[in-house]
């Protein structure tokens, strides 16, 4: 009969639609823009970063921090645009780093995608695109090095962070010392524990109940959390809401926000816990030499400024 | 490989053949893929050790706790509402019309950040429950409340055009014979319409069961409290994979096992008509 779906016309239709499914594979798997992650076989991380909870020790990572007054000579003008996966705690401070970097660039521009690292890493791992990645925890860092998404020797040590208390600039819950975040029916915000902010914290609880309050303050303490929020800014955003009466966050948000923001309470540097910031170029990048050129002025005293202004503390 | 056959007419035939068998197997794979995708990246003994982990069952039973105290409020409250919005033509109608079509549309975490804007401890009614020492945000009870608010527009709206489309004459038969409007809801109204309500209301089960924006900006996170299973597979896609997909294959179950409901409803309705 005419029209009908015969066995050769069958064959037909499916070859054709065999050649254009594998067209569209081919061309899914070879796009790669800014922001979808290319489809290509990566290696899944099957092991669970946990970082540990003690205070740093020095990182499996080269830690020089160069301190150029000027852009490196090699620098030549192009139009292009890096992409920087950033620790979300540097939200702040990138309103600032991206016009500087820039002003000393021209034709180069960064984005930057911030968020928790846990994400970060984990859409790295699997497939996403970006020309530099600045992590907020070691661990996360040594994890993708060994996973081989570095370019060797550009990890670098960035800048550092402490852990802070801080409170709603009304302070409703009237919280005067540390000790009083154990009071009964106070509410509490932290980061999740696979944050970097929320492992510090809670290293942070550790050395204090270890070394001044008692480990019955610290399950106080953990009891009151009202909320595990998975990025800190957002634990900085309910502190400031007044919608719990205090939050760990890092010293740079406590700093850098506007007069009469908050209320804090500073944690004794001996049990704090120093998070170390790392940048790194992926190996992924094809923009290498503008990816340096941007490492290059983070690490340089250009760049050091901003973060210092932001509250970051220069690593030693 | 076929010119004798290849006339105009078979020609054009073919060619819809082939569109057609195009865009349904693209649709198809489209959705199916991803699916497939959830289940083949996890072993089956990796799915059964997770489901023990204790955030996997809190989270499990957490859902279900709240998404079916959802179900029951917005049922109990939306079918005599829908009714009496469907029924009556009042000043502002139209506004509630549009204000039930709202969520729908709403962006969930723009929901969740109204919802503690107008709730909070300092929020516009929450600083009087304050006063009173009940807190409303940070609770299972937020966890409900912005359940409600996501996921009620699929039973009101299903609700209201179904109390709409059933023709009054045989409710108002039922009153001349003598039988009081509780008895005539009971046994001729309800009846009617059970068929479409019960699908309404497994959408909204449905919806509610996925709710994230809102609830994680209104409710919080925490295991046991507020941290519900679409939660807990954005927190454990980081810290451990097989917790994420093990999450994300329950929900996809369950999701599954709703669709399946609607559609065997909607058989029976079919099968009475």
């Amino acid at each position: 009969m005419k029209g009908t779906l015969t066995p050769s016309r069958l064959a037909l239709i499916s070859i054709v639609l065999g050649l254009l499914m594998i067209a569209a594979l081919f061309a899914g798997c070879t796009q790669s823009t800014t922001t979808t992650p290319a489809a290509t076989a990566t290696p899944t991380a099957a092991a669970t970063a946990v970082p540990t909870p003690v205070a740093t020790t020095a990182p499996a990572v080269p830690t020089t921090v160069a301190t150029t007054a000027t852009p490196a000579p090699t620098y030549t003008p192009s139009q292009s645009n890096i992409v920087a996966f950033t620790a979300a705690s540097l939200s702040g401070a990138s309103k600032t780093i991206g016009p500087s970097f820039t002003a000393a660039y021209p034709g180069t521009t960064v984005s930057f995608n911030l968020d928790g690292t846990q994400n970060l890493k984990a859409q790295v791992e699997n497939g996403a695109y970006a020309d530099v990645f600045i992590s907020a925890s070691n661990a996360y860092t040594n994890t993708l090095n060994s996973e081989g998404y570095f370019v060797p020797n550009t990890v670098k040590t960035l800048t550092t962070n402490y852990i802070i208390v801080i409170l709603p600039a009304s302070n409703p819950a009237n919280i005067q010392t540390l000790a009083d975040l154990a009071k009964p029916g106070i509410k509490i915000a932290m980061e999740a524990k696979n944050v970097p902010a929320g492992t510090a914290t809670l290293a942070v609880l550790n050395n204090l109940a270890n070394d001044t309050y008692s480990q019955n303050w610290m399950n106080q303490t953990l009891a009151n959390v009202v909320t595990y929020e998975t990025s800190e800014p957002a634990v900085a955003t309910k502190v400031s809401l007044g919608e719990v009466d205090a939050g760990f966050v890092y010293q740079s948000t406590a700093t850098a926000a506007p007069t009469g923001t908050y209320q804090s309470i500073t944690i004794p540097k001996k049990d704090n816990y120093l998070q170390t910031y790392t940048i790194g170029i992926l190996k992924e990048s094809k923009n290498q030499a503008q990816a340096g050129w941007f490492e290059q002025y983070m690490l340089s005293s250009a760049g050091q400024n901003i973060l210092t202004q932001y509250g970051f503390t220069t690593p030693k | 490989m076929i010119p004798q056959r290849f006339r105009p007419k078979n020609y054009r035939q073919s060619l819809t053949y082939l569109v057609a068998g195009i865009l349904i197997v693209a649709v198809t794979l489209y959705l199916a893929l991803p699916i497939l995708a959830l289940f083949l990246r996890i072993t089956p003994d990796e799915f059964f050790s997770a489901l023990h982990d204790p955030e996997v069952t809190s989270a499990l039973w957490l859902s279900l706790l709240t998404t079916v105290i959802t179900l029951i409020i917005v049922i109990v409250i939306g079918t005599p509402f829908a009714y009496f919005h469907s029924r009556f033509s009042y000043p502002g109608k139209m506004v509630v019309d549009t204000l039930i079509d709202l969520p729908l549309v709403l962006p969930p975490a723009v929901a969740g950040v109204a919802l503690l804007m107008l709730y909070g401890r300092v929020g516009l009614l929450g600083r009087y429950a304050n006063m009173f020492g009940i807190s409303i945000a940070f609770t299972t009870l937020a966890v409900i409340m912005a359940q409600i608010f996501v996921a009620s527009p699929f039973y009101l709206r299903q609700a209201k055009s179904l109390f709409e489309q059933l023709d009054p004459a045989y409710e108002q038969t039922a009153r001349t014979l003598g039988a009081s409007s509780l008895r005539t809801m009971a046994q001729v109204t309800l009846p009617m319409t059970a068929g479409g309500l019960v699908s309404g209301a497994v959408m909204t089960f449905g919806r509610a069961l996925g709710e994230f924006g809102a609830t994680i900006m209104f409710a919080g996170n925490l295991p046991g409290v507020t941290q519900t299973m679409p939660l807990a597979v954005y927190v454990g896609m980081e810290s451990d994979l097989s917790i994420g997909l093990t999450l994300s294959i329950l929900l996809v179950i369950i999701s599954f096992a709703i669709m399946i409901v609607v559609r065997l409803i909607q058989k029976r309705e079919a099968g009475h008509a």
